[in-house]
């Protein structure tokens, strides 16, 4: 697996998008399933840097992974932050009154929505979510 | 910032091209400027055939401009909608934020 360790900041999400991004062009990734790993990456690196560590820093790394048989984009991302299960909120509610008066939870329902499997684990002082799209 | 924007005004309508992408690293800037056309419009259409990335931090963008928009009975537009991100506005529920042109 590629690697990449920065800053949990949202000011570093340029750089995990491109790291990502250079992994999928290599691979030969659909366009539209390029669209939604950037979005799911996206989602969940800004969940880590906003709430692993805050108020004091600390680091993600990010790990991916193209596998063939089946085709397959696997991204892990580690933080030694707080123990937090995002998978453990509840699905966002898409109704009108609940869009008007909700800020949060948005992006780990599109996580869901977009990606084949999701996974959380706390092992060894770490978070580590998986996400696997097939290609 | 990565995301270019152009203003057409026909009088009480305005048709901002959004051009680029918005994501957690420019949306305050996208939204703040989207805002700040609101009271400024009857009918402000957001033409996304330039849009090519958007996540959750661009949808509250586009949300806070819906609540103004709304806040003075006015109309947020949205057209040229690419698939993708018509599809991340569905998922969402975020269509119905939008008159579609």
């Amino acid at each position: 697996m590629k690697s990449l360790t920065v800053p949990a900041e949202i000011d570093q999400l340029d750089e995990v998008t491109a790291f990502i991004q250079k992994e999928l062009a290599a691979a030969d990734c659909p366009e539209r399933a390029r669209f939604q790993i950037r979005l799911a990456v996206e989602e969940i690196f800004v969940n880590i840097s906003s709430y692993a560590y805050k108020p004091e820093d600390g680091l993600a790394e990010v790990r991916c992974e193209v596998t063939e048989d089946p085709l397959r984009v696997v991204v892990q991302f580690l933080d030694s932050g707080k123990p937090f299960d995002p998978l453990a909120r509840e699905d966002a509610d898409t109704s009108e009154d609940a869009l008007m008066g909700r800020e949060g939870g948005l992006g780990i329902f599109l996580v869901k929505s977009t990606m084949d499997s999701v996974e959380y684990a706390y092992e060894g002082g770490k978070n580590i979510l998986t996400i696997r799209k097939n290609l | 910032m990565s995301m270019k924007m152009n203003l057409i005004k026909r009088g009480t309508e305005g048709e901002l091209q959004l051009n680029g992408y918005i994501d957690a690293s420019n949306a305050a800037e996208v939204e703040k400027i989207i805002v700040d056309l609101v009271p400024k419009f009857d009918t402000l259409i957001l033409d996304m055939e330039h849009l090519e990335y958007i996540s959750s931090a661009g949808l509250r963008a586009f949300k806070h401009a819906y609540m103004d928009m709304r806040t003075k009975h006015g109309t947020l537009a949205a057209k040229n909608v690419s698939k993708m991100v018509m599809e991340v506005l569905e998922l969402t529920g975020f269509t119905r934020l939008f008159k579609f042109l």
